[in-house]
């Protein structure tokens, strides 16, 4: 792979000599020009990508810096923050959109939108936008589904959760089941894969109806200790003070817990239909869609990362190129999730992912595609594109940390409400 | 190199930003105002006075415990030196990573626990425990490190005091207080201002195992000043922290000296 890398390196900088030759002074599309690209998944996840635009554009090179997820947001508010031009193209997560548009961190693409709206899912266009502008190009999307263990739920003589959409399981039978499964002898009995984050837990408060958590003109008040927050979260509270699901062990771990066989029940994304079909020994599970709450609305995590350019970056153009091809080439897109298995939002990649997404384990992933798309149409709930998105984020997942730990609810909700609304006065 | 940040910081401590302006505006000591009436910086204050309270004691005490028995000659001597002072060589991240697997629920330490018939332990995940494990953590790379200084303050001790000591019939507790400790003023000087710098500052296990929690109880004024700069974006607030932070550290540092150059003379 190395091997073939510097060659085409070699390639285009021959290239890129002989055509400068060719076409004379002036001509600045044909000089080699280098950019760096930082996303928060490791190297190996966007090899497929680079070098697929490395062949296809041989004046250009893609340097790639990887920064885990918990440091993510941090290190883009230092180095795009600190106009450092060291970073020409960066991927931003569906709800930071709003944020780093409204700070300056990202360069207006709006120009590229007609392109965009007709290359993508225009949901994932949509959750781009801000103040009437596209900021960013998307990349990957994500939905959730309920993962559960056959041999554990038939073991504890549980029916399988139905795969239809109009008869989904309540969150309260899935607490009760799951409290079964693990009395039967399951590891636990239901788990949740970003177990402690806002992306999973979003929905659960939205399906009790409470809302995001941002509310008002400019999504920046606060309101999280309502009816419906307080009654998902004493549910997230039990999940753990009846044993049911793990304290301690982060949110990277919980993929392997359902493929491990650990686990009756698990909501998690694509990703871990992936990590099942790679399982040894094999998992025999089935997927179903995500639960509600009794009398509330269905409602899945959605969205993911997008991809966006540095405002001080000095290669503008092959910057352009690079997330042009990631998001609107269908043979790009589809490269940038051959590894991961995520969600590809180009349309024709989205196309061919559903067609082959029942293929991935069948029969346990029979059925899956249709699902998918049944559900992106109708309970897929975006993140608040709200200008102090990262504070809501930072402020409610230690929240939702605290819940798990065996802090009181009422309590805690009502300090994050009170800690969120004055980091947001600050910045108003 | 160091004064003018210092100065900047306190500059710009005066100012703020709103999310939406291109630049700062003047607001005189508002900052800090808001700091001091924020329940949260108040906890933040509290939480590092407690980690201070316990940690610097428990080193000090084991970095003298640990330089007494490494003083003494007795074969593999020189190894068990380098056994203690191996940790601090260790980088902070790694060590922070071995001691977070070892304090899982299902990790080693439960295991012991187990074993034993001893009731399982929530550790990090507890308000109770976790602070106590942050210290357990810091103890664990920074005490082979102090040891250092008080071995080499051992060792300049002149052999007649001991010699006189005997002598007089005094025993080894009388000896340790009557000889070796004075002896040991100095440099236990030092390892006392340099261990309190060393602790407010500490900032890597908490950014890696507990972000502060659970329940803010783990909240360092160090990783506060991190958090509410970089991830709660207001820069502004962090600097009036940091202004805070240099008056504790300038106080702490200077009325240890006092103190102990009092009882020097």
């Amino acid at each position: 792979m190395r091997a073939l890398r510097s060659t085409a390196v070699v390639a285009g900088i021959l290239a890129a000599l002989t055509l400068s030759g060719c076409s004379g002074a002036g001509n600045n599309t044909s000089e080699h020009a280098t950019i760096n690209f930082m996303a928060a998944d490791p190297q190996k996840t966007y090899q497929p990508v680079i070098d697929g635009f490395e062949k296809a554009n041989p004046n250009i090179t893609v340097k790639f810096t990887y920064v885990p997820f918990d440091q993510y947001n941090n290190v883009v508010s230092q180095r795009i923050g600190g106009k450092d031009a060291g970073v020409d193209v960066y991927v931003a997560d569906t709800g930071t959109v709003g944020e780093l548009a409204t700070k300056g961190y990202l360069k207006d693409l709006s120009s590229l939108k007609p392109q965009a709206e007709k290359s993508s899912l225009s949901a994932a266009v949509k959750a781009n936008e801000y103040d009437g502008k596209l900021w960013a190009l998307p990349m990957w999307t994500s939905q959730q589904y309920l993962f559960y263990n056959k041999d554990l739920l038939t073991k504890a003589g549980i029916p399988f959760p139905s795969s239809d959409p109009d008869k989904r399981m309540t969150y309260e039978d899935l607490l009760a089941d799951a409290k079964k499964a693990k009395a039967a002898g399951a590891t636990w009995g239901m788990i949740l894969d970003q177990i402690d984050r806002y992306y999973q837990l979003q929905p659960l408060a939205e399906s009790a109806g409470g809302g995001s958590g941002a509310t008002g003109k400019d999504l920046l008040t606060a309101d999280v200790t309502n009816a419906g927050w307080t009654k998902a979260m004493d549910w997230y509270s039990e999940l753990f003070s009846s044993g049911v699901a793990p304290r301690g062990d982060g949110a990277q771990q919980m993929v392997d817990v359902f493929a491990g066989g650990k686990a009756a029940f698990m909501i998690s994304g694509p990703w871990q239909i992936t990590t099942n079909a790679q399982a040894r020994p094999p998992v025999n599970f089935g997927i179903a869609p995500n639960p509600l709450f009794e009398g509330g609305k269905a409602t899945m995590a959605t969205g993911s990362w997008n991809i966006g350019i540095n405002p001080a970056s000095q290669h503008q153009d092959a910057a352009t190129s690079f997330i042009k091809y990631v998001s609107m080439n269908q043979q790009g897109n589809t490269k940038s999730t051959q590894v991961s298995g995520i969600t590809p939002t180009n349309l024709k990649s989205f196309n061919a992912w559903i067609a082959k997404e029942d293929a991935i384990d069948a029969p346990s992933t029979s059925g899956v595609g249709a699902l998918t798309l049944e559900e992106l149409k109708t309970a897929a709930v975006n993140r608040p594109n709200s200008p102090g998105f990262e504070q809501l984020q930072d402020v409610l997942d230690r929240a939702f940390s605290d819940i798990r730990n065996g802090q009181e609810v009422d309590t805690t909700l009502k300090n994050a409400q009170s800690e969120l609304q004055s980091d947001w006065d600050q910045l108003k | 190199m160091r004064v003018l940040p210092s100065i900047q910081a306190v500059g710009d401590s005066f100012f703020r930003k709103p999310i939406t302006a291109t630049s700062e505006h003047f607001v005189g000591l508002q900052n800090y105002v808001t700091l001091f009436t924020d329940p949260r910086f108040i906890g933040v204050l509290g939480v590092t006075g407690l980690f201070l309270v316990i940690i610097i004691p428990v080193q000090v005490v084991a970095a003298v415990g640990l330089g007494l028995l490494l003083n003494e000659a007795f074969p593999g001597a020189s190894g068990a030196r380098v056994f203690v002072y191996l940790p601090v060589a260790a980088p902070g991240a790694v060590a922070a990573i071995i001691w977070g697997i070892a304090f899982q629920q299902q990790g080693p330490f439960n295991a012991v626990l187990g074993a034993l018939h001893l009731p399982q332990q929530p550790f990090l995940s507890s308000p109770d425990q976790a602070l106590l494990c942050i210290v357990v953590l810091m103890s664990w790379i920074g005490v082979g490190y102090w040891t250092l200084f008080v071995i080499a303050g051992l060792q300049d001790v002149p052999v007649q005091q001991y010699e006189a000591a005997t002598l007089d019939g005094a025993g080894w507790w009388r000896t340790l207080f009557s000889v070796t400790l004075p002896n040991l003023r100095r440099p236990l000087v030092f390892v006392i201002v340099a261990n309190t710098v060393a602790n407010v500052l500490a900032f890597v296990p908490i950014s890696i195992l507990t972000r502060g929690g659970p329940a803010g109880s783990t909240r360092l004024i160090m990783y506060d000043i991190y958090d509410r700069t970089f991830t709660l974006g207001n820069p502004n607030l962090g600097l009036a922290e940091v202004v805070v932070l240099l008056i504790f550290l300038i106080a702490v540092t200077s009325l240890q000296f006092r103190l102990l150059g009092r009882e020097d003379s």
